[in-house]
């Protein structure tokens, strides 16, 4: 049904283009049409699958890392609270860093392959995944602690079987939102220095003005991102029975 | 606001639009978009605004900075601007790619483009460049450019790696990330590196199987090349360029002091080194130095057709 729906919307978006390219004729510099944008796609599969998943990778892993990392500091955050004193404001200070910034800086430090992508991946994704997680490890309810005192439950009990899934709901909202940044860290990570990639296929298409050739790896880009989301929505769909999505 | 007033407003709008006075004597008016921050590069501009060769010409220049060098001749084929600096072998594969643009004089009448080493670096000729990884950031010409100078040592692209760095050339250099650097210039990096206490190395493309080629040049699109006032913009640079040729110390000054900024060391020894290669005849446009260059990109690939020389190339009228 999403699937469907996204594809009418996909549709939609492509006939409004054609439709722009058909009244005002740009030359396809300025904007290509969607065939010639379909036959820069298909001119060359090989190469396309190259970069393809070279970004994939990168988003993946990234998005996987940044995951994993965000939950740990939100966990220790929460169980540790001096930590917590320390450990949110260099957390906010780091995302005061815009990511571009400091990207030629981490190609320096990790070199220009997979690994300077992943962690700029990382570094954008991490921060949704903690404060939503660690907001939710906040908000346990009430009544259950009580409910969890009143049979002696242990500390680490506690834990395990109240404040973590009860923080499912907004984990899984950090994590959506991570979905859809990862790739972008990955692309800066591309943008400062890279030999394949999207990003990489973006940037020689743009100093070369072949303009169908970006709108394809756009594309491919922007459909790399819905399938993650996609992605994330199945693994998280049985996670939380108890707090089924309501309309 | 009812019809009456409305009506009212329009009209009065467009009386005081005809009434409003022109400019009579006003200069006219032309955007130059330069390809990238000001350098010595664009000494010949600077000067040509600073010292009066544009207003001699009748001519009001804004000379506008780029941080994408692939921006500037894209934006003025759009219409946003009416001349663009750029480089000869991204006009050849501009104007393949349909961009409207032609070449109307020239800047830099010698390759700037080098392929840099550090000295005491791993690479102590062109065929130890061998399994090495070379960083480049003008996407598209650099295959061309790394086959023939591949080639002159018996190489082929197939022995070494490239990275784009999308300008960010000398840290990873300096880092050891990359063995070798292309795109950045003989007259700016190199010398850079050199007063950074980095001594490096220079191969020249046109010394190593490339041809010679002007590597800055003037641009307008197709709509605009009758138009009189790009002659008189050429007329302006070559004035500015020969008071730069005869009276360096003066022009430097100049220089500075329109960009005080840039008033170091290293921009010091820069102007010096661009003085040499600055076009001093910029309206002329040498056809077989073009052909050959349009041939050695078709037999690279790069372009699928040599295109009519005056398709894209002319001297002002």
């Amino acid at each position: 049904m999403i699937a469907l729906r996204a594809l009418a919307v996909a549709a939609g978006l492509v006939i409004l283009w054609q439709g722009i390219v058909f009244v005002f004729m740009p030359p396809p510099y300025m904007l290509p049409s969607p065939l010639l944008v379909l036959q820069a796609l298909r001119e060359n599969p090989d190469l396309w699958r190259v970069h393809a998943v070279t970004t994939l990778s990168e988003t993946v892993i990234g998005l996987v890392s940044g995951t994993v990392i965000g939950a740990a500091l939100a966990l220790v955050m929460s169980f540790l609270p001096p930590t917590r004193r320390l450990l949110l404001p260099v957390l906010v200070v780091s995302q005061a860093i815009p990511v571009f910034a400091i990207a030629p800086l981490l190609a320096l430090w990790f070199g220009f392959g997979l690994a300077s992508k992943i962690v700029m991946a990382t570094i954008a994704i991490f921060f949704p995944v903690t404060s939503a997680f660690a907001d939710g490890l906040a908000r346990t309810d009430a009544g259950l602690l009580d409910l969890a005192r009143l049979y002696r439950a242990r500390r680490w009990q506690v834990v395990t079987v109240l404040r973590i899934p009860g923080a499912f709901p907004d984990f899984i909202t950090g994590l959506r939102l991570a979905a859809v940044y990862a790739p972008v860290g990955a692309l800066i990570g591309e943008w400062v220095g890279s030999s394949s990639g999207l990003g990489y296929a973006m940037l020689f298409a743009n100093s070369r003005s072949e303009t169908a050739v970006v709108f394809a790896a756009l594309i491919l880009i922007v459909a790399m991102s819905v399938l993650l989301r996609a992605a994330v929505d199945l693994v998280t769909a049985n996670l939380t029975p108890w707090k089924p999505e309501t309309r | 606001m009812n019809r009456r007033a409305f009506l009212m407003t329009a009209a009065s709008v467009v009386v005081m639009a005809a009434v409003r006075p022109l400019p009579a004597l006003a200069a006219d008016k032309l955007t130059v978009l330069l390809d990238w921050y000001v350098n010595p590069d664009h000494a010949p501009l600077v000067i040509a605004k600073e010292g009066g060769y544009f207003a001699r010409e009748g001519l009001d220049v804004d000379l506008v900075v780029s941080s994408d060098a692939s921006a500037p001749s894209k934006l003025v084929a759009a219409g946003q601007a009416d001349v663009a600096i750029t480089y000869k072998p991204d006009l050849m594969l501009q104007f393949a790619a349909g961009l409207p643009l032609v070449r109307f004089g020239t800047l830099v009448e010698t390759p700037l483009n080098c392929l840099i080493v550090l000295k005491d670096g791993s690479v102590k000729s062109l065929a130890d460049l061998k399994g090495k990884t070379i960083g480049y950031s003008v996407a598209g010409f650099q295959d061309a450019y790394l086959s023939a100078i591949l080639k002159s040592t018996g190489l082929t692209a197939a022995d070494v790696k490239t990275v784009n760095l999308n300008y960010n050339l000398i840290p990873p250099l300096l880092a050891g990330q990359v063995d070798a650097i292309m795109d950045g210039y003989r007259n700016v990096e190199l010398i850079q590196l050199g007063l950074q206490g980095h001594p490096a190395v220079a191969y020249y493309p046109e010394e190593n199987g490339v041809p010679v080629y002007d590597e800055l040049i003037y641009v307008t699109r197709s709509a605009l090349r009758d138009d009189p006032r790009l002659k008189r913009f050429v007329s302006a640079i070559e004035d500015a360029t020969i008071f730069l040729t005869n009276h360096p110390d003066e022009a430097l000054a100049m220089f500075l002091k329109a960009h005080p900024d840039l008033d170091d060391a290293i921009n010091r020894a820069q102007f010096a080194a661009t003085l040499p290669r600055f076009a001093k005849r910029p309206e002329a446009l040498d056809r077989g130095r073009y052909e050959r260059f349009a041939g050695f990109l078709k037999d690279n690939g790069l372009i699928a057709a040599v295109p009519a020389l005056d398709s894209y190339a002319e001297e002002p009228k």
